[in-house]
């Protein structure tokens, strides 16, 4: 390893304030900044994709916008998007279903 | 926008991280402009009413604003969406720090070698506890002493993300603005030894060594690695400093050293007594005739309660524990106990030298000053306030 290599702390000491009385709030405010600042990660990529797509003749920003799905594409979006509904919803779920001894 | 470094020293961050700070620098101006002009519009129409209700009178404290404050949803999500953007900013940039690292010090060892200002480090100083005890503004590591230029690099890459452009060209409008005061205010005084204490990354050094070229500047730090990037980074911007490592309340430099003492946002991370401890020795190391200058939050008795609350929030959420005791002072009293005299203190407000037009900024200069709620912040329509007081001529 390089000596001039160094392992930077990525956390100030001591602890967090918590400006809420709910339990985890502030935690979960921290999940949802964290989860936007992916989003936007993934949204400033997919734009540099475009305009690098772009630079080299294929017009992917153009044909993306005029893009039509077939019936087949759009059942299988479909599915993707319940199955994603159920990954956000799966605590209320879990907490709603009716007790099963059984399982 | 995040500012983007213009000297060898600025790290290559990766496209993901590069948008995290884009991001974070556009999350702190909601936080700073919007969120911020709405819980003022909360306190005004809801709070304000309530508590002048409640408590037979309107408030008079900040700490009355707080207590009510505190309660409140909007305060709570501005607060810890603020929290969050600061630990945000400092992760942002940590990734690529960490990569530029190896070859940083090599660097700045080239860019030093090139000889114009020097670099004189001290091993043996004791850092103070405010300084190696503490992660001021949740940087995590804080400004202490280390062996590689690593919180110099985490300081200044982060501050380009923190400040979001409100710094300059090159994080040195403060610098700028107040050397320019000077130039502008007092024409006939041709500084030729100036002086900033509580340097850290040498940027508010630099500009006054771009504003006085003929003059010799000097900085001082308690951290050997803010200093070794604060050299580097003034050499590769040509501007040629002396830094020092040194702690501004015990200088090793002579009496009646310098025609200027300068500080920015330094002397709030000071306790009381070391305030008291530099103000003396500002006024030692200056000439007689010479001028003793600090940038500085405004102090809490030219604003209203809510700008004081509003301002103090870093002292109770951002790790600046002397913040507020700072901003409760009267600056002159402070001053007059380090030897300046009663007659010789002078404070004044300033528009950013680097957005305001030269004729504008030299009215400005020479009009009374002007507090608001934007003396001191971050915000589209900030301006700088500062201090100081002409040490007697013989």
């Amino acid at each position: 390893m390089d000596p001039a290599a160094q392992s930077l702390p990525v956390d100030a000491e001591g602890r967090r304030p918590a400006f809420f009385s709910g339990d985890g709030v502030d935690q979960l405010v921290t999940m949802v900044l964290e989860l936007a600042t992916e989003l936007w990660v993934l949204r400033e990529r997919v734009f540099v994709i475009e305009a690098v797509a772009d630079r080299h003749g294929l017009p992917l920003k153009a044909e993306v916008e005029a893009y039509v799905f077939s019936d087949a594409e759009r059942a299988a979006l479909e599915a993707m998007r319940g199955t994603m509904m159920r990954q956000l919803f799966r605590t209320l779920n879990r907490d709603h279903r009716p007790v099963d001894t059984d399982a | 926008m995040p500012l983007e470094l213009s000297h060898e020293l600025k790290a290559a961050h990766d496209r993901d991280s590069l948008a995290r700070q884009d991001f974070v620098s556009s999350l702190r101006g909601f936080i700073l402009n919007d969120m911020a002009a709405g819980m003022k519009a909360r306190f005004e129409d809801e709070i304000e009413p309530a508590l002048t209700r409640a408590l037979g009178r309107p408030p008079r404290t900040q700490d009355e604003v707080h207590a009510a404050m505190r309660k409140d949803t909007y305060f709570k999500f501005y607060s810890s969406v603020r929290y969050n953007a600061q630990e945000m900013v400092w992760r942002a940039v940590i990734p690529g720090v960490e990569a530029a690292l190896p070859d940083l010090s090599r660097q700045i060892d080239e860019l030093s070698a090139k000889g114009g200002g020097a670099l004189s480090l001290n091993p043996d100083l004791d850092i103070p506890a405010n300084v190696a005890g503490l992660d001021v503004h949740l940087m995590p590591g804080g400004y202490a002493n280390t062996e590689t230029p690593a919180a110099g690099a985490v300081y200044d890459n982060g501050l380009a993300v923190f400040s979001a452009g409100f710094m300059g060209p090159n994080l040195d409008d403060i610098g700028l603005s107040m050397s320019n005061y000077v130039k502008h205010r007092f024409p006939d005084f041709h500084p030729e030894h100036i002086l900033d204490c509580g340097c850290t990354v040498g940027h508010n050094a630099a500009a006054w060594a771009r504003t006085f070229p003929d003059a010799e500047v000097h900085g001082v730090d308690v951290s050997a690695s803010v200093l070794r990037y604060a050299h580097g980074r003034a050499q590769s911007l040509g501007l040629p400093v002396h830094y020092h490592q040194m702690d501004a309340t015990d200088l090793a430099f002579e009496d009646s050293s310098f025609d200027v003492v300068f500080t920015s946002m330094f002397l709030h991370e000071l306790s009381l007594k070391d305030i008291k401890r530099f103000f003396a020795e500002a006024h030692r190391v200056l000439r007689p005739g010479g001028l003793l200058i600090n940038m500085e939050l405004p102090p809490n008795r030219e604003l209203k309660p809510y700008d004081q609350f509003y301002l103090d929030w870093d002292c109770y959420y951002n790790k600046e524990p002397f913040y507020r005791a700072f901003r409760d002072q009267s600056p002159e009293d402070l001053i007059i106990a380090g030897g300046f005299g009663p007659n010789d203190y002078f404070q004044f407000t300033v528009p950013q030298f680097s957005f305001t037009e030269e004729a504008a900024f030299i009215a400005a200069v020479n009009a009374p000053p002007s507090f608001d709620g934007d003396t001191g912040r971050l915000s589209a329509s900030l301006n700088w306030f500062g201090f100081g007081a002409w040490k007697a001529k013989i």
